[in-house]
């Protein structure tokens, strides 16, 4: 018992969650050490609204990953949401939470039309979502011009009740897009790791044809994953809405590639079959930690944050890569005996 | 005869008889658009697209894809503009700006093929990099002020109405072409993209190949990105933001297929072309230009859909004929041998 218990806490420190927290506290100790102010939790959790929508995304986008698929219309649909919600409110007469409602169904039909194209019509996932990106963002700037604001300007002007869903703090210090965060993470944790839903989903991502073997109906399976990615960029959409008070139907659209990132540095192996929400969440606080910290402690221009976030990728991939190879990691081991 | 029939079975055929379907039905609704000026000028502005779409179909062809090119053509037409501006000649400009698009390319080709990284996720963090370094050198501004003579440039007719800038993409298309299908190393890159292990067996120094791949792309998104220096007029740090997601769009339309192998890079200059002339033709059609992104991804989804339907359905049918040979015995052999020529060619 015992020693089940001890190599299962070994197990875990060499896993990659470990290595993600690893990089987590580094980055925190730095930061605070370089500023002290970076570790007060109204500047800390303040700038939460510039990554939540990445946060909140890469969660779900990790389902589709591990099934061996890519969602890179995560983005398009944040912005599609907003401006429903925004049009709904103002043109549609709709109560504002009907109008949340109606943008996650809309989100929902949308990932579930893509999901088809990629679980029932085997085509590439890779290229559906290209399109469906072109075509959301497409839609998004329609449904905008079906309103009587100018699209560029925006709708704003939203209930105060809508506005306070991101005002609101638990104890005074705890946004509510951080509750929103945590929620969706346990939900997402329960899903993949805890429910036989989400063994399905590993199976796929090992091998599809095995899993249909199985009597696992895989093509329901696929499509459910790019539902819930888009669900949750409905959610994200609502999330930032609230909080900028304005509906514009280019939000997210430049989301594409940290989401990705997020869920690429959470582990989540490209090729499908392995990943955690874990990971993910954790590499999406890094990201975020990292896009706050490095302008606040050590003056980085907010232009320039493409770099470090991009090299943190490379080194990543470049070192695990290095460590899967034969020749590197007996030299490795080699080394440690001695 | 057979040379025609080669013809009409490729894949960018049908991208093909897409677009002339395409122009002949907005020539109908308005007859405007059928003055070859019009025409002309949707081959002219599809320049930039067309190297971009050319140059990512070498990458896809190995199988691999390259989502740094857009970031590429920022970087090394702020290089090249950079130059221009402080009096160098557009010669020096534009070798710079190929030799930056050649090394980005370089290290997207060691990370992806010696590396063995996923090449989406490795020329992503290469994205990030490269867009960061256009705001490190520029330093977050415009280049602005260049010459006029390159500005001039763009609009230099060659014959009629066919700008010299499109006429040098037709030539570098064509010979790329010809590279990629008459010659033994352009061969390689398709056998790259439809069977890696089966080309390693035969002999094909596959990484070489990748890497060659690699830095072509990032070669000919430097000549895109000094073409659209010349064409704009000016730099901003943001510069081809989105723009590989839409070089990918035009390989796509141009009925390359992602998993490599398939596919030619006259394709993708037709899909550059139907891609930059979608906004052109909602004009002529009297729609909004804001109908474009839509337009461009129900066209995206919709062929790539019926495609793949298509193929699938070819591929069962294949196997159904292959089985009924064997099961038609040795009378069949013959049958069989035929249905799997056949095979191989879907």
């Amino acid at each position: 018992m015992d020693r089940s218990v001890s190599a299962k806490i070994k197990k875990w420190f060499t896993s990659w969650e470990a290595v993600m927290l690893g990089i987590l506290l580094l980055e925190i100790v730095i930061f605070a050490a370089k500023n002290s102010k970076f570790l007060m939790p109204r500047v800390f959790l303040g700038s939460i609204n510039d990554i939540i929508s990445i946060c909140i995304i890469s969660l779900f986008v990790t389902f589709v990953m591990i099934t061996g698929g890519i969602d890179i219309q995560a983005g398009s649909i944040v912005g599609l949401t907003s401006i429903v919600v925004g049009v709904g409110w103002q043109d549609g007469g709709l109560n504002i939470w009907a109008a949340a409602g109606l943008a996650i169904v809309v989100a929902a039909l949308c990932g579930a039309m893509s999901g088809f194209f990629v679980a029932y019509c085997n085509v590439q996932p890779m290229v559906v979502t290209l399109g469906g990106s072109f075509l959301f963002t497409g839609i998004a700037l329609l449904v905008s011009n079906m309103s009587a604001t100018e699209s560029y300007k925006g709708i704003s002007g939203f209930p105060d009740s809508f506005i306070k869903l991101s005002k609101f703090k638990l104890f005074g210090v705890l946004p509510s897009q951080v509750l929103v965060f945590l929620a969706l993470a346990v939900v997402a944790y329960i899903l993949l790791h805890k429910t036989k839903y989400g063994r399905k989903i590993f199976m796929i991502g090992v091998n599809q044809n095995a899993a249909e073997y199985s009597g696992i109906n895989t093509r329901l399976i696929i499509m459910s994953t790019y539902v819930l990615s888009a669900m949750s960029a409905a959610v994200a959409g609502i999330v930032l809405t609230s909080y900028l008070g304005t509906a514009k139907s280019d939000l997210g659209s430049t989301l594409t590639l940290p989401i990705i990132t997020a869920v690429v540095l959470g582990g989540t192996l490209s090729t499908g079959g392995k990943g955690s929400v874990v990971g993910t969440a954790l590499a999406a606080v890094v990201i975020g930690i990292l896009k706050f910290g490095l302008p606040l402690c050590f003056k980085v221009s907010q232009q320039y944050l493409d770099i470090p976030v991009g090299l943190l990728l490379l080194i990543v991939v470049i070192g695990r890569a290095l460590a899967a190879n034969p020749k590197v990691s007996t030299w490795l081991r080699g080394k440690q005996k001695k | 005869m057979s040379y025609l029939k080669k013809i009409l079975k490729a894949r960018a055929m049908g991208s093909f008889l897409f677009l002339v379907l395409l122009f002949f039905l907005v020539g109908c609704v308005n007859s405007d658009f059928w003055q070859p000026i019009s025409i002309m000028n949707c081959f002219n502005d599809s320049v930039v697209f067309t190297f971009l779409a050319a140059g990512i179909a070498f990458v896809i062809l190995t199988g691999e894809i390259d989502v740094s090119i857009g970031a590429v053509l920022g970087m090394s037409s702020a290089v090249g503009a950079t130059l221009l501006r402080d009096g160098s000649s557009w010669q020096v400009a534009v070798l710079a700006a190929v030799l930056v698009g050649a090394l980005i390319g370089l290290v997207n080709g060691f990370g992806v093929s010696v590396l063995g990284i996923p090449s989406l996720i490795f020329t992503l963090g290469v994205n990030g990099v490269v867009r960061g370094l256009i705001y490190v050198y520029t330093g977050g501004a415009w280049v602005e002020n260049l010459p006029a003579d390159y500005t001039k440039f763009s609009n230099q007719l060659l014959i009629g109405s066919l700008t010299v800038f499109y006429a040098f993409a037709i030539v570098v298309v064509l010979a790329a072409h010809f590279i990629l299908t008459k010659t033994r190393r352009g061969k390689y890159f398709i056998a790259v993209g439809d069977n890696i292990s089966g080309a390693t067996l035969v002999g094909i120094p596959t990484r070489q190949t990748k890497i060659m791949a690699y830095v072509l792309c990032g070669v000919f998104a430097a000549v895109a990105g000094m073409i659209y220096t010349s064409r704009i007029g000016f730099i901003t740090p943001t510069a081809g933001n989105n723009y590989e997601m839409k070089a990918i769009a035009a390989c796509v339309l141009g009925g390359i297929s992602l998993t490599g192998g398939q596919g030619s890079v006259i394709g993708a200059a037709i899909g550059a072309i139907i891609m930059s002339s979608i906004s052109r033709i909602l004009v002529f059609l009297g729609f909004s230009s804001d109908y474009d992104n839509t337009i461009t991804g129900i066209m995206l989804i919709t062929i790539v859909v019926v495609t793949t339907v298509m193929q699938n359905r070819a591929v069962i049918k294949t196997k159904h004929e292959i089985l009924r040979a064997r099961t038609a015995g040795s009378r069949g052999a013959q049958t069989e041998q035929a249905a799997t020529e056949k095979g191989g060619s879907v």
